[in-house]
């Protein structure tokens, strides 16, 4: 499968601060790539970089086989970016500011009428078209700041935290409408979340701690390596769960037991039926994975 | 400019205007602030200029209180103008900055405009309000005069007209260069309040140039907005002088008022003709404007430069 977005060797200092450091990684076309870390581990730097709102001190930036340095305004066209704040015009209708936007590539008369026809219908946004967008609710504003950078159909989806705030079921639409749009038209997605429900679908993750690349791979990978499988039980006592001779915790229903992985899970289960009464066996979580990975827990949802 | 370009362009003047009317906050106050600047200049000015006229003016000549009036009201109405098709662009271009304090910029930026298409977009969108502002100031400024003393020709009203467009397309780029580096609201405040207080004395809106000291008449003569003021009240008083010279006034008499109005702008003891005026005033338009976008294009190249020294 080939690149959409290939980053090499990418430095950015503030000062002192080195913000970004060597970092190199490449987002395959279609897929759905989600670059986790803490406030301050770099991640809207790089974001800001590769769309040639910041300079960089060093490295390569390449957007669909593009270079960055040799042709930014084509670079540009290939994105559809959505801010964490919403930064369209406030005091503008929703029409008035898709309008705007549109005309900045290209887009205007029939085919603006046309994409915003089909934009609309997706995102019901026909209700709210006259309406200011300083007046919408924050659900009906991120329907809006979708529906802007996908006006003119990228091929790279940039979502800079998109769902924080968000009730979880317009939370629950916004992501089946990415999704649906991801597999029909082979969009590739670049998110960055706190959510870890939303980083454990994506095709492929990258941890960045302080600049650095910690860990990287598919959410099954990190987990395989960075965490064990959790066997929890219930309706048990806690001398029959120490009798397994395994790391526990008492959970609100029941017991916790860690274990290495699922081969190590089946054995006990085969050595002592009598405790496998009524349990079930998890991977670890994505949270784990980054707690184990980077030693901090990434506030703002769980799993 | 590309045809995309201007199409871009377009849109975005369109965006601005837009912004800045429907900025209900920002509109009313440019709309109020040239009201009350000649509510401020009839209140306290209007008996210092008459009595500074009565003065200079020999009584035997004075048969008509309404000559005085026309003065008054003139040199009030090219003050008043002076200073609102400056401060009005630099109220109009806040949203140059609040672009970049709400991040909309960014928004725009985003997309594949170029860095001259974005700056002359604030550039044309401002002059856009700052004109509707100014002439709305004229309009007003014309009544008063009507009321008080009507000594215009349809010519000098067509020439303030011109002096108002030049003048707000100075005050724009003016503004534009000075909004370009601010990027927060606290800079901006800043920056108008010193705008706002300084720029009438600065002018001779205030005070007449030719009260001032030689070196600092020759000093403020090299700042363009002296000689918009300067043709401003040209245009404004002319009638005026001509009903005088009709009247059989003494050339002498006329020169000295046009001194004492800085109708007259002298540098170094040599007087400017309006011809000159206007150069300066167009030429540090051009300038300013050619500054202005050259700088966005020199800070954009500046974010997405070449760096292959890692």
């Amino acid at each position: 499968m080939e690149n959409s977005i290939q980053i090499s060797r990418l430095f950015k200092s503030y000062g002192k601060v080195k913000a970004v450091q060597d970092l190199s990684f490449r987002v395959k076309r279609g897929e759905l790539f989600a670059f986790l870390g803490l406030n301050g581990a770099g991640k809207s730097t790089t974001i800001s970089i590769m769309c040639g709102q910041l300079k960089k001190d060093g490295g390569m930036v390449e957007i669909n086989g593009k270079n960055l340095d040799d042709d930014p305004i084509a670079v540009k066209t290939e994105l559809g970016v959505v801010f964490q704040n919403s930064v369209l015009d406030k005091p503008l209708t929703v029409y008035e500011n898709l309008k705007t936007r549109a005309a900045l590539y290209g887009i205007v008369g029939e085919s603006f009428e046309k994409r915003l026809s089909e934009l609309s219908e997706l995102f019901e946004l026909s209700e709210i078209l006259k309406r200011p967008v300083g007046k919408l609710s924050g659900g009906q504003r991120r329907r809006v700041d979708v529906a802007r950078a996908l006006l003119h159909k990228p091929s790279i989806l940039v979502l800079d935290e998109p769902t924080t705030g968000l009730d979880p079921q317009t939370r629950k639409t916004v992501w089946s409408i990415i999704e649906d749009l991801r597999k029909k038209n082979n969009m590739t997605v670049f998110l960055t979340t706190h959510y870890m429900e939303e980083a454990a679908e994506a095709d492929y993750v990258v941890i960045l701690d302080n600049g650095k690349i910690s860990a990287e791979g598919a959410p099954i990978e990190l987990k395989n390596t960075y965490t064990g499988d959790f066997i929890f039980l219930y309706n048990t006592d806690e001398a029959k769960v120490a009798s397994l001779q395994k790391p526990y915790e008492a959970i609100a229903d029941g017991y916790r037991v860690s274990v290495s992985n699922t081969k190590e899970a089946t054995e006990l289960i085969l050595k002592y039926p009598e405790v496998f009464t009524d349990y079930e066996i998890t991977k670890g979580k994505m949270d784990d994975v980054f707690l184990a990975v980077t030693g901090k827990k990434l506030v703002g949802g769980g799993e | 400019m590309k045809g995309s370009d201007m199409q871009i362009c377009g849109s975005l003047i369109k965006r601005n205007v837009q912004m800045f009317f429907k900025d209900k906050a920002t509109f009313f106050t440019s709309l109020v602030t040239p009201i009350i600047l000649l509510v401020l200049y009839v209140t306290f000015l209007y008996n210092v200029y008459e009595s500074t006229y009565l003065q200079a003016l020999p009584a035997s000549l004075l048969t008509d209180d309404s000559l005085v009036e026309g003065l008054v009201g003139g040199q009030l109405l090219s003050s008043l103008l002076a200073v609102s098709t400056v401060t009005v662009p630099f109220c109009a271009n806040l949203f140059m900055v609040q672009d970049k304090v709400t991040g909309a910029r960014y928004d725009l930026t985003i997309a594949p405009v170029k860095p001259h298409t974005l700056a002359l977009s604030y550039y044309v969108a401002t002059v856009i309000n700052g004109l509707i502002i100014s002439l709305v100031a004229l309009t007003m400024g014309l009544v008063y005069l009507a009321i008080i003393g009507w000594y215009l020709s349809a010519l000098d009203v067509l020439l303030l007209i011109a002096d108002v467009v030049i003048l707000v397309l100075f005050g724009t780029a003016f503004s534009s260069l000075v909004c370009f580096a601010l990027t927060t609201q606290g800079q901006l405040s800043a920056v108008g309040t010193i705008v706002s207080a300084g720029y009438g004395f600065v002018c001779g809106a205030y005070m007449p140039i030719a009260s001032f000291s030689a070196g600092l008449r020759n000093t403020l003569a090299f700042f363009p907005g002296t000689h918009g003021m300067s043709l401003l009240r040209n245009h404004a008083l002319q009638g005026v002088y001509s009903e005088m010279s009709s009247l059989g006034f003494p050339n002498e008499v006329i020169t000295s008022l046009k001194d004492m109005s800085d109708c007259n702008l002298y540098f170094a003891g040599h007087g400017i003709a309006p011809w000159l005026m206007y150069t300066v005033l167009i030429g540090s338009v051009i300038l300013m404007v050619a500054a202005y976008v050259l700088l966005n294009v020199w800070i954009s190249k500046k974010t997405n430069k070449k760096s292959k020294n890692k």
